[in-house]
This record gives C-alpha cells, sequence and structure tokens, in this order.
C-alpha cells in the first residue's frame, strides 16, 4: 500500500469513527443543532421586529451561528477522545499524525456541513429570505467556510482540550483567526442571495479556499505537536 | 501470507550481530511543576525480558511507562529503545511499542468490535484481516459474546478486558502496562497472567507495574522497584539500575552557556 | 553596559523625532495637526507587526530544535508587539477622532487588522500564561504563533477588499484624506520616527529576551534543585555540583 493510500485509510477510518460516536451520542451533536438554531431565534429578538433589518443582516447573523456552533462542534470532537482518555492512546498509534489529523478535519467538516445545512432554512424562514435560485453558491460557499472552520478548528481543539479553561481557551484563539472566514463568507453569502451585482462572488469563494488551503496545511503539519502532551 | 494469530514474535532493531537492549535509558528525570515525578533513574533492560515494577504510590512508575510509551518526554537524561533513539525517533519506537495505561481510553459509543476494529487498523491490518484478528482478540479476553454491545454498558472489568484485547491487535516488540489487574476479578487476574506467560514466550519484552507484586513478581524474570523517583531495588537477570546522576548538561532542551 | 546606550540612544532619537515630528514639520493641508499622530502612530504598527512575525519565525525555530533560547525570543517579541500594537490602536483611535469624527470605524482596513492583530497578540499570551509546563508552553505557543502569522495575510486581503468593494465609503471624504504640505519633510519625520522606535523595539527586545534567560535560568536550577532536593530526601548521593550557577 502506498502512503498516501495508507494515510487516507487511516483518515476516513478516524472519520468514521468520530461521525459513528457523533450519530450514538445523539444528545450532544443534536443540542448543538437545536443551541445554533436558538442563537438565530434570540437574533430576532435582538434586531427585530422589523423584517426588513433581519433580512439584510441575515448573512451575517447565520455565519455567526454557524461559528458559534461551530465552536461546540470542534471542541466536542476533541473531547469525545479526552473523556476516558483515549486521546493518549490516539497520539500512541503508529500512524501518521497528518492523517489522523485530516480525519479529525473531515469529520468536523461534515459535522458543520451539517450544521449548516440546517441553519440555512431556519435562516430562510425566520429572515424571510428567499433562497429560490440562489441555493447552489450557498451550498458552495456554506462547503467553503465549513471546511476552513473545520480544518483551523481542529488543530486548536486539540491544542486546548488538555488545557485549564479551555471553554473559554477555544473560542479566545479561534474567533480572531476566523474573521477573515467570517467576513468573507458573509460577504460572500450576501452577494449570492443578491444575485451578485459586483460580481464580487467568485473572489470571495477564492479567498474562502485560499483560508482553507493554508489551514489545512498548516494544521496538518503542526497537529503531530499538538498531540504531544 | 499475512499472519493473523495475536501473538508474533519481535522484530529485531536491525543489529544483525548484536541484540540491543529493550530498553537503555540515562540520567531519566521529568517534573511535573514543583514536584520530580523521576529523579534520576539510569536502567538497562535485556530484550525479551519480563520485569516487574514495584513501589508504593507516586514512586514514578506510572511516569515511567508513559516516558517509555513515548506519551511523554523526560524533563532530563536520553532513552533508546530497541536501540532506537526515543526522542528523536518516537514515531519508530511507538510502532514497536504498546502501553496499557490505568485509564482505558475506549470510545463509549461504539461497540467493543468496533473499538477493536479501529484499532487494528490504527495497527496496520489490512482490511480483510481486521475482522479475523479482531475475532481472535476478543475470544481471547472471553468477550465475544458481548462484542456488539457498547462499551458504555460495560463494567470496569470488561472494559479493561476490551483493553487488553486491543493490545493484542498490535504486534509489538515491547508492551507496558500499568496496573493491569486493577478493576479484575480472579478470572480477569488469571488471564493477565495468562497473557504475560504468552508474551513472555514469544520474546516480547514486558514492563508491568502493578501492585500485586506476589503475582507478578513470579512471572518475571526482573523485579525494579521505585521509590521516591529513584530506584530502590533491582533484583533478577537481563536488567541493570540505578539512581546515578551524571551532570546537569544531560538536559535535552536547555539553554546555551552566558554569553 | 551596550544596552543601557541603546536604551539612552533610543530614547533621544524617539525625543528627537517628536519635536521634530511636532514643532518642525508644517501641519497637513487637510487633517491639519491632528495628522502628526500618525508619525508614532505608524512606526508602532509596523513594529507591532515586526514584532509578531519574528514570534511565528521563532516558534518555527523551537519546534524544530527544541531550544528553549528560541521560545524566550518568540515569548520577548509576543509581549513588545502586544505593546507596540496597542499602542498604534490608541494612536489610531485618537487620529481618527478629530479627523473622521469618531474614535472607530470599519472602513479603514489598517485599524481593523491591527485590532485583530492585538487580538491575536493578547490570545498567545494568555495561552502561554494558561500553560506551567515550559516544554508544552513552548510547543502549544508555537503552535498558536505559526497558525495566527499564516492568517494575517488573509486578513490583510480579506478586510481591504471589505472596503474596496462597498460602494459609498463614507469614510473616504477626499477632503480629509492625507495631504502633506511639504512632502519631504513629511517622509522625513516619517522615516526618522520609525528609526527612532526601531531603537527602541531593540532595547526592549534584548532586555525582555535577557529577562526571560534569567527567568530561565532560574527556573532550571529550581528545576535541578528539586531533583537534587528529591534525592537528598531518598539520601541517595548525587555527585552534581550542587552551587547555583552564577
Amino acid at each position: 500500500m502506498s502512503r498516501f493510500s495508507q494515510g487516507a485509510t487511516i483518515a476516513l477510518t478516524i472519520a468514521r469513527k468520530d461521525a459513528l460516536s457523533e450519530l450514538r451520542g445523539r444528545q450532544a451533536s443534536g443540542s448543538t443543532l437545536f443551541f445554533a438554531a436558538l442563537v438565530l431565534l434570540l437574533f430576532g429578538f435582538a434586531l427585530g421586529p422589523d423584517t426588513r433589518r433581519l433580512t439584510d443582516a441575515a448573512p451575517g447573523l447565520l455565519w455567526l451561528a454557524i461559528v458559534f456552533g461551530g465552536l461546540l462542534t470542534v471542541a466536542r470532537l476533541h473531547q469525545l477522545e479526552a473523556d476516558d482518555g483515549a486521546l493518549e492512546q490516539l497520539a500512541l498509534y503508529p500512524v501518521d499524525r497528518r492523517a489522523i489529523y485530516l480525519g479529525k478535519a473531515l469529520a468536523g467538516t461534515i459535522a458543520m456541513l451539517v450544521l449548516g445545512a440546517i441553519l440555512l432554512p431556519v435562516v430562510a424562514i425566520l429572515y424571510a429570505i428567499p433562497i429560490g435560485a440562489a441555493w447552489l453558491p450557498l451550498v458552495i460557499t456554506v462547503a467553503l467556510g465549513a471546511i476552513g472552520f473545520a480544518a483551523v478548528g481542529t488543530a486548536y481543539a486539540g491544542l486546548t482540550v488538555r488545557m485549564r479553561a479551555r471553554e473559554v481557551m477555544l473560542p479566545l484563539l479561534m474567533l480572531p483567526i476566523v474573521a477573515p472566514l467570517l467576513l468573507s463568507a458573509v460577504k460572500a453569502t450576501a452577494a449570492a442571495l443578491g444575485g451578485d451585482p459586483f460580481g464580487e462572488m467568485g473572489a470571495w469563494l477564492q479567498l474562502l479556499a485560499a483560508f482553507d488551503i493554508v489551514m489545512l496545511v498548516a494544521g496538518a503539519a503542526t497537529y503531530g505537536f499538538v498531540l504531544e502532551d | 501470507m499475512p499472519q493473523t494469530t495475536i501473538y508474533v514474535a519481535p522484530r529485531l532493531a536491525g543489529m544483525q550481530d548484536t541484540i540491543p537492549p529493550a530498553v537503555a535509558a540515562e540520567d531519566l528525570a521529568r517534573l511535573f511543576g514543583r514536584s520530580a515525578a523521576l529523579a534520576g533513574i539510569s536502567l538497562e533492560i535485556e530484550m525479551g525480558r519480563t520485569v516487574a515494577l514495584l513501589g508504593p504510590n507516586g514512586a514514578g512508575k506510572t511516569t515511567l511507562l508513559r516516558i517509555l510509551a513515548t506519551a511523554i518526554r523526560p524533563s532530563f537524561g536520553t532513552l533508546a529503545i530497541d536501540g532506537l533513539d526515543a526522542l528523536r525517533y518516537d514515531d519508530a519506537v511507538r510502532s514497536r511499542v504498546v502501553y496499557l495505561p490505568h485509564v482505558t481510553g475506549l470510545y463509549d459509543d461504539l461497540t467493543a468490535e468496533e473499538n477493536l476494529r479501529f484499532a487494528a487498523t490504527m495497527y496496520g491490518w489490512s482490511a480483510p484481516e481486521v475482522g479475523d484478528i479482531v475475532r481472535a482478540a476478543l475470544d481471547e479476553v472471553g468477550l465475544l459474546p458481548v462484542a456488539t454491545d457498547r462499551v458504555r454498558t460495560f463494567s470496569a472489568g470488561m472494559r479493561k478486558r476490551v483493553a487488553l484485547a486491543r493490545l493484542l491487535t498490535a504486534r509489538p516488540s515491547m508492551v507496558l502496562l500499568d496496573e493491569p489487574h486493577a478493576a479484575l476479578d480472579g478470572d480477569g487476574m488469571a488471564l493477565v497472567d495468562r497473557l504475560l506467560g504468552r508474551w513472555h514466550e514469544v520474546g516480547i519484552t514486558v514492563i508491568v507495574a502493578s501492585h500485586q507484586a506476589d503475582r507478578v513478581v513470579g512471572l518475571a524474570d526482573a523485579t525494579l522497584r521505585l521509590d521516591g523517583g529513584l530506584v530502590a531495588e533491582v533484583t533478577g537477570s537481563g536488567i541493570r539500575a540505578d539512581s546515578s546522576w551524571a551532570a546537569p548538561a544531560a538536559a535535552p532542551a536547555a539553554f546555551g552557556s552566558d554569553r | 553596559m551596550k544596552t543601557r546606550i541603546l536604551g539612552i540612544v533610543g530614547l533621544l532619537a524617539v525625543i528627537g523625532a517628536s519635536v521634530f515630528g511636532l514643532f518642525v514639520v508644517p501641519a497637513d493641508l487637510n487633517q491639519g495637526d491632528a495628522q502628526r499622530i500618525m508619525y508614532p502612530h505608524v512606526a508602532s504598527a509596523w513594529l507591532g507587526e515586526l514584532s509578531f512575525g519574528l514570534t511565528a519565525l521563532a516558534g518555527i525555530g523551537y519546534l524544530w530544535r527544541r531550544d528553549l533560547r528560541l521560545d524566550a525570543v518568540a515569548h520577548a517579541a509576543a509581549e513588545v508587539g502586544v505593546l507596540f500594537t496597542a499602542f498604534a490602536i490608541w494612536g489610531g483611535m485618537m487620529w481618527g477622532r478629530p479627523v473622521w469624527g469618531v474614535f472607530w470605524q470599519w472602513e479603514d482596513p489598517r485599524l481593523a487588522t491591527t485590532a485583530l492583530l492585538l487580538a491575536l497578540g493578547i490570545g498567545y499570551l494568555l495561552l502561554r500564561r494558561l500553560t506551567d509546563d515550559p516544554a508544552r508552553r513552548a510547543t502549544r505557543a508555537a503552535v498558536v504563533g505559526v497558525i495566527a502569522a499564516l492568517d494575517i495575510p488573509i486578513i490583510h486581503f480579506s478586510v481591504i477588499w471589505w472596503r474596496g468593494l462597498h460602494q459609498g465609503a463614507t469614510f473616504g471624504d477626499p477632503a480629509k484624506i492625507l495631504h502633506p504640505s511639504a512632502p519631504g519633510l513629511f517622509v522625513i519625520a516619517l522615516m526618522g520616527m520609525l528609526s527612532a522606535f526601531t531603537i527602541v523595539w531593540c532595547y526592549l527586545m534584548i532586555r525582555r529576551y535577557q529577562l526571560a534567560r534569567l527567568d530561565w535560568q532560574m527556573e532550571e536550577h529550581g528545576r535541578l534543585g528539586r531533583i537534587s532536593a528529591a534525592r537528598r530526601a531518598a539520601s541517595v548521593p548525587s555527585p552534581a555540583a550542587e552551587e547555583p550557577a552564577r
């Protein structure tokens, strides 16, 4: 087996294990989705009742909810390792740690895609957004955002899971890093919903993709150090 | 034809004429904040030996095992496992060593079989082989009937057995065990003894820390007793150990001299 | 001794550049005297970025070599960087109030980028504070430093495009744009302040690094001392020298 396919097998095995754990620990992942939807509801109370104002703000509110839900999601994917001391075992397997990283990042991406898929219709309903024809660019935007967030979130979650004050350290480190992801995703979403009048959506999506690639490479390169105790 | 048995003779570290010691450590020390869990240990263990690691709580047994497993780095000192520099080539060392810590490290929401299939894949078994090896391991620890039950429903003793089965899916040259008898009933402890015997038979180096001194000493070639992070007593064959402490300059990550 | 001279030179240079910027260079044609704060503000921002770049590089060096000296450099650079970046933001706000009428606005890409930079720097320092073990702390900090550094260019582009693609910028009033009345003096003032600040930066870095090294030596001695103490408690002879290293 070539090293590449070995690594891919490892990554997929890990992603599969995480996905299984998530699906079976139903309460945890469901709660996160519900929380994110609740956040959207609360934004309505904070910025309403003028629906027009909410409609204008919708792309930003959507992505804020995704970010908040995302923080919980990536934290949980490492918490399930830390609970029974499984993280140490994971770090001791004779496998390339980049493959471990990619597996966990893949699991994180899938979890965030699910998050995005649930929140899009919620936003559409709560803030009167006509998604309609824009569904494809919206899906692409959510996908790119999910990949980027999971990429850096996996590395930082692994870093903070054994730390003191980890509940606050993860958001504290993540939020400044994902600021450009947030701003690009919001711009791309707004452009998609508005029919892209200035032709800027392509540029924003490219920036998102660049973020994704940079963070995936950085995460893979540093995850070995993250797993060190 | 790849072997799908669960006891495999260890692979030697490449040297044809001389067999390197399984463990060669000098001036090993490890600090945690203010306390020195290990305060300077030099150690040499022949390959294939079974060593009982004894001592009271806080003596440094767990810390020593974790350093040997490359789970943590020592604060000072050098370490070679099967002739490999454990600080530089920790990934190569990890392919030769398995470690069973005090906590079982299982995934609660997965079944026993799924936990083992995951481990077996991590240990490098290919997809068609995984099924056989997992079944053999579960059979060996007597958990075949509950293979498809989730670990969350298991008692502490059963979780320990799953963890032991996980060890059996690896192909190590060295096995490190931290209190393997804990949480087990009479049958469980007899299982551990049987495993220790089988590993010794095939020439796998075993270092087992246990409070059940009488049980392990009987099965071991040598005993190493620690106290306060230092060597208190060493008996038996195939082992050399003392608490020498050469010089502070042995620190692996230290500042250079004053400039 | 040499460092002290450096510090004095730096202080004098800053005073000199400040006098030049405040009294010698004529006021900006559009922004008036408020523009003068730009000299230390820009210099500060520049050096803040330089510092964080050094933090990232030193971190990579640590991961490669495991030499805690490099970690001390990274730590020193991060602290100095936060200092300069915070000052840059403060300067930016002081500049903004008279020119824009508000302390903060979101269309200025530099301000937004610098704010994120400050947040990243503070996060880095907090991460260090919450980790006790020196090796673990150095490793974690290095990882965070590298990822943060890689994010900077992306932040940069995203914030610039943010403003650029936005129609009807309310703060881009042409009447308020910089319009130096004596461009030559303007450049001299800028470069002069930058050089002065750089000297101060070097001084602070050296001092901070020396402090970190002293800290480490004390800690190292403490660590070895603890080992020796543990050995003595078990009454095992330790042939290592017991005198503290000077």
